[in-house]
């Protein structure tokens, strides 16, 4: 190898080096964190192996915040995909009045700050009895994660060519037999990369749990993770295993997924 | 475009239609657009947090004129601007593409590495931003974090700093909280649009005589434009609106030297208890997304609306 080929090489493995500490280390840190008691968090050179951060945080209650979590995202992960799903084909494949301005209200959704939404449902969910409920969550984050959802599943769509849900029609599929026979095999990829990311939305929310539920059983996860900061006194074991926790079940859903995932955010954006 | 199936009629297609947006546009109905009308109305009256069922009177626009007049409110829209959105967005796409670079070149090929790196960036892309801010905000912290203590041994600096809780501090810490939890995304986007550039470009350029960065500029760059004007816009939405990154890591502190946006709208309404004012900044906040969101359409708009 010529010395200049090996200088260039000496300087990539640097800034990979250098990355790969700067991607991981935080991660290193959470898992090792939560084996730890808090007095050798705080210690140099000590290690003391244990499982009482995780005990302690599922005494206070991460067992329900866990489940309240699985149930209202899987719930509105579902609903969300299938009513972006039906959306979105429609939007791609048909042309009707009032379709350019409903597109652009739909996609419109992922602009608006959620923030915004706060006070109106707050006081929508008092009125209406939907405060600490299952039901109202699971629409609340159906809403907020339909706008993102049909706009991925348009970008899928415009990859599945019209040729083939038209030649079901010719066939004399139904155009619900045409979507969920013919097209829907062809994008379950987009769908499926769709559903992930509508589900981590769900599970990473934190503000529209904050004021909408209340009541300690029916806190998610992220609400559960942040009462372990005090005012004075933060119990770090206890947020390392909380947040071990939380990312294990992001992680599983990335690992498979992670090509599906990272092509679908701008699918639409390189022209054949 | 018509369809070359006539069997059923243009009713019945109609029908379809309608039946398959349905679902979709009544639940945003209700927990979009229902919301910002009441939020609007809200806007222009003296609506309290104690006095709910009192329901608030008509003040006009008082509460935009007093939102407006501070300057604690410009200084709050500068630090949105500005330190959340156009800092964390412009660093993580140079830090993104150089990453990306890197992730293509030959080099880290050679070097075995490009597996593993890809799998590393899976990481902080997996972790949910309330953990990414949990776990910074030990590493940040001044009696045991991580990095105080390599600061410290590399004599950068001679005690421990507190970085979320010092004005000088403060802001870069946020933005490389962001930059952690989202980098992933950018590079792996980027990388996807590299690897879409032909490769007889690029060799056809370096035939004809041109070094590395005049194939990247003239080559390469044009290429991938349009991943990189779709990604800004999506981090600037992404940013623009976040709450929970500030909030969670300074509580719009120390003092409210951090305040942004989305957190001064929650201050109002929850901590004031005054849900006018409140209104009155998440209308503004609204408008600015939405006429950024419609410059966006009119610009690239051909992947949202063709």
């Amino acid at each position: 190898m010529r010395p200049r080929a090996r200088i260039g090489d000496g300087a990539v493995l640097l800034a990979a080096v250098a990355t790969l500490v700067f991607l991981l280390y935080p991660a290193v840190v959470i898992f090792s964190g939560s084996l730890q008691t808090n007095e050798t968090l705080f210690a140099r050179n000590r290690f003391d192996l244990t499982w009482g951060n995780y005990r302690r945080i599922f005494d206070a209650g991460f067992g329900t915040y866990l489940s309240n979590s699985l149930v209202i995202c899987l719930a509105a992960t579902i609903v969300a995909t299938v009513v972006s799903v039906m959306a979105a084909y429609v939007f791609s494949r048909r042309r009707f009045r009032l379709r350019r301005l409903l597109l652009t209200g739909v996609v419109a959704g992922q602009w608006f700050p959620w923030v915004v939404l706060v006070t109106p449902l707050f006081i929508l969910f008092a009125r209406s009895g939907l405060t600490n409920s299952y039901t109202g969550m699971i629409l609340c984050y159906t809403a907020i994660s339909i706008p993102f959802s049909v706009y991925l599943l348009l970008g899928y769509l415009e990859t599945v060519p019209r040729e083939l849900d038209e030649a079901a029609l010719v066939d004399g599929c139904t155009p619900l037999g045409a979507l969920w026979h013919v097209v829907l095999p062809v994008m379950l990829p987009g769908v499926v990369a769709t559903a992930t990311y509508a589900f981590l939305l769900c599970w990473t929310d934190y503000l529209l749990a904050l004021a909408l539920l209340t009541r300690p059983d029916m806190k998610t996860l992220p609400l559960g993770l942040y009462q372990f900061f005090g005012e004075d006194t933060t119990d770090w074991g206890a947020v390392m295993a909380g947040s071990a926790v939380a990312t294990l079940p992001a992680l599983l859903l990335f690992l498979p997924l992670q090509r599906w995932l990272v092509s679908g955010l701008t699918a639409g954006s390189v022209k054949q | 475009m018509t369809l070359p199936a006539r069997r059923r009629t243009p009713r019945a297609d109609r029908i379809f239609v309608a039946l398959m947006l349905a679902p979709s546009l009544l639940i945003l109905a209700a927990f979009y657009l229902y919301p910002i009308l009441s939020n609007v109305w809200f806007s222009l009256t003296d609506l309290s947090l104690l006095k709910l069922r009192r329901g608030g009177s008509y003040i006009g626009l008082a509460n935009y004129a007093e939102a407006l007049g501070g300057a604690d409110f410009w200084r709050v829209v500068w630090n949105t601007a500005f330190w959340l959105t156009a800092v964390s967005v412009v660093v993580r796409l140079l830090l993104g593409m150089a990453l990306a670079l890197l992730l293509h070149s030959q080099a880290l090929l050679r070097l075995r590495l490009r597996t593993l790196m890809r799998l590393a960036l899976l990481v902080p892309w997996a972790t949910p931003p309330i953990v990414a801010v949990a776990v910074w905000r030990w590493l940040l912290n001044p009696q045991a974090g991580g990095v105080n203590r390599a600061l410290l041994w590399l004599g950068v600096i001679d005690q421990p700093v507190a970085f979320l809780a010092s004005t000088a501090t403060v802001w870069p810490a946020i933005v490389l909280i962001l930059l952690w939890n989202t980098l992933p995304v950018v590079t792996l986007t980027l990388l996807a649009a590299l690897q879409s550039v032909p490769q007889e470009l690029g060799e056809a350029a370096a035939l004809d005589g041109a070094g590395g960065v005049r194939i990247f500029r003239h080559v390469t760059l044009p290429h991938i434009m349009p991943t990189i004007a779709i990604l800004s816009m999506l981090m600037v939405f992404w940013t623009f609106n976040n709450f929970a990154y500030v909030w969670l890591a300074t509580g719009a502190g120390p003092g409210r030297y951090t305040d942004v946006l989305a957190t001064e709208v929650y201050l109002r309404g929850f901590v004031d208890f005054n849900l006018g004012s409140s209104a009155a900044i998440g209308v503004i906040m609204a408008i600015t997304m939405g006429t950024f969101g419609l410059i966006y359409v009119r610009v690239l708009g051909r992947r949202v609306t063709s």
